[in-house]
């Protein structure tokens, strides 16, 4: 099976705030040492996702269920909106969940969140997946009318998302560089498909996309 | 080609991660994101910036059994989960340990083998375990495997019997091990002889749909001659 990156580098100003939450947490215990010590507390009171693959990364199967209890619900919702039949949801978190635990040594620290992480394989997962089983099967379900769905979802951005960044910046780009960017991250889907379900023509999808994330990028990070 | 310049650069790791570049310009990411430090923090950047987009997807309670199946992936095979089945097999036959427990095994079954009987057997068990879990024999009659440790597939896949002799290039499938834990064949594969390994993998149910193993490798064994 192939992994996708997740690669594991510095993000550093990210990681500040998120390392010092769990901090106060009280249960981190400090670099590589502390990871064994995670393992023997009881693993109900590991709270965040980072605690928790910290666990996972020194062997704590138990953190890894822990893990599975608290993402499994937001994860599986990620890979079903992309895979749209829950069978194939289902496999891309199983995998996407024994990706964790033979990858949690990859995950370094100074990555800024670690649900983000968590996203991201789920997501390379299920690219994958629906990449290799063709989409045309899968859209054939009348009830899940995905079509219908398309416009709402763009629109209820301010109601979904937090308050902050990416919000302030999405709401700075032009509708249709929006609408592309959302309909690839959450649907999964190609400029190809973007561009039959719009409709559009395929270059302007391209060009909308690019130029899309090229002033997300510099609001972003200015 | 990989831009250099910083606005490509962050477009192009930008598309990646939203996936919608095709299968060839993703793969021509992947394959530089160890070397190109610029890329991988930009592809970092937007895992990090775009998961801001996830509450989108309204979440969702997996089917049960999905957490089982997790389990029993990562416990039957804490080492060397989904390792390429060869990994497994060099490692396992680096290994010296395992002929004092293997030889307790094999001596009762030789014992109890008819003596026009089988020619090969072998001890199969998890990597790093001692304890063994599968007995095959082998000879003219043909092959049987069956479980002594009561193994049993997780809910919905199924345990797959595989033979590697020395030398083929791939694992050959000898069958889907039914649920009561024993496999008979009235054959003798060519792939058994002095040498070759029986390796057990766990599958869709039905087998591999590939011909290949799929799933994690569980256990293995080497084949050798019984006098």
């Amino acid at each position: 099976m192939k992994i996708r990156s997740i690669s594991s580098s510095a993000a550093p100003i990210a990681a500040r705030a998120s390392m010092d939450k769990a901090a106060e947490s009280g249960h981190r215990g400090g670099a590589k040492g502390g990871v064994a010590g995670l393992m023997d507390k009881p693993t109900a009171s590991l709270s965040s996702v980072r605690d928790l693959i910290e666990a996972v990364q020194g062997g704590s199967q138990a953190a890894l269920k822990r893990l599975y209890e608290i993402e499994s619900r937001r994860l599986f919702g990620i890979a079903l909106r992309i895979l749209r039949r829950p069978e194939l949801a289902a496999e891309a978190v199983q995998d996407a969940f024994v990706q964790v635990w033979q990858r949690a040594a990859s995950f370094s620290p100074e990555r800024g969140d670690a649900a983000a992480w968590l996203t991201a394989i789920v997501r390379y997962r299920a690219l994958d997946m629906i990449r290799k089983s063709g989409r045309e099967i899968l859209s054939d379900d009348p009830t899940l009318g995905d079509v219908a769905e398309a416009p709402d979802i763009v629109e209820r951005l301010d109601l979904k998302l937090a308050q902050g960044a990416l919000r302030r910046c999405l709401g700075e780009l032009d509708d249709n560089q929006r609408r592309c960017i959302v309909l690839a991250f959450v649907e999964g889907l190609t400029h190809a498909e973007i561009a039959e379900r719009l409709p559009a023509p395929l270059g302007s999808v391209k060009s909308w996309v690019r130029r899309g994330l090229i002033a997300l990028r510099s609001c972003l990070e200015p | 080609m990989i831009p250099d310049d910083p606005q490509e650069l962050n477009a192009l790791a930008g598309e990646y991660v939203l996936g919608v570049l095709d299968g060839d310009a993703a793969r021509e990411i992947e394959a530089a994101l160890d070397k190109n430090d610029a890329l991988r923090r930009a592809v970092i950047f937007w895992e990090e910036r775009l998961h801001g987009l996830s509450p989108l997807a309204p979440p969702a309670s997996p089917p049960p059994g999905v957490w089982d199946n997790i389990a029993a992936r990562i416990a039957s095979k804490k080492a060397t989960a989904l390792s390429p089945l060869w990994n497994s097999l060099v490692l396992w036959r680096s290994s010296t340990a395992l002929a004092a427990a293997a030889a307790a095994a094999l001596a009762l079954y030789i014992a109890v083998m008819p003596p026009s009987g089988p020619r090969f057997v072998a001890v199969l068990r998890a990597p790093q375990q001692d304890q063994p879990a599968w007995v095959a024999t082998a000879g003219g009659q043909g092959l049987l495997l069956h479980a002594v440790a009561g193994e049993a597939a997780p809910r919905d896949r199924a345990f797959e019997l595989w033979a590697i002799a020395p030398g083929a290039p791939s694992p050959k499938s000898l069958g889907v091990i039914p649920a009561n834990g024993r496999l008979e064949l009235g054959t003798l594969p060519a792939a058994i002889r002095a040498g070759s390994t029986l390796a057990i993998s766990i599958e869709p149910k039905g087998g591999s749909p590939t011909g290949q193993p799929t799933g994690p490798v569980v256990f293995t064994g080497a084949l050798v001659a019984a006098r």
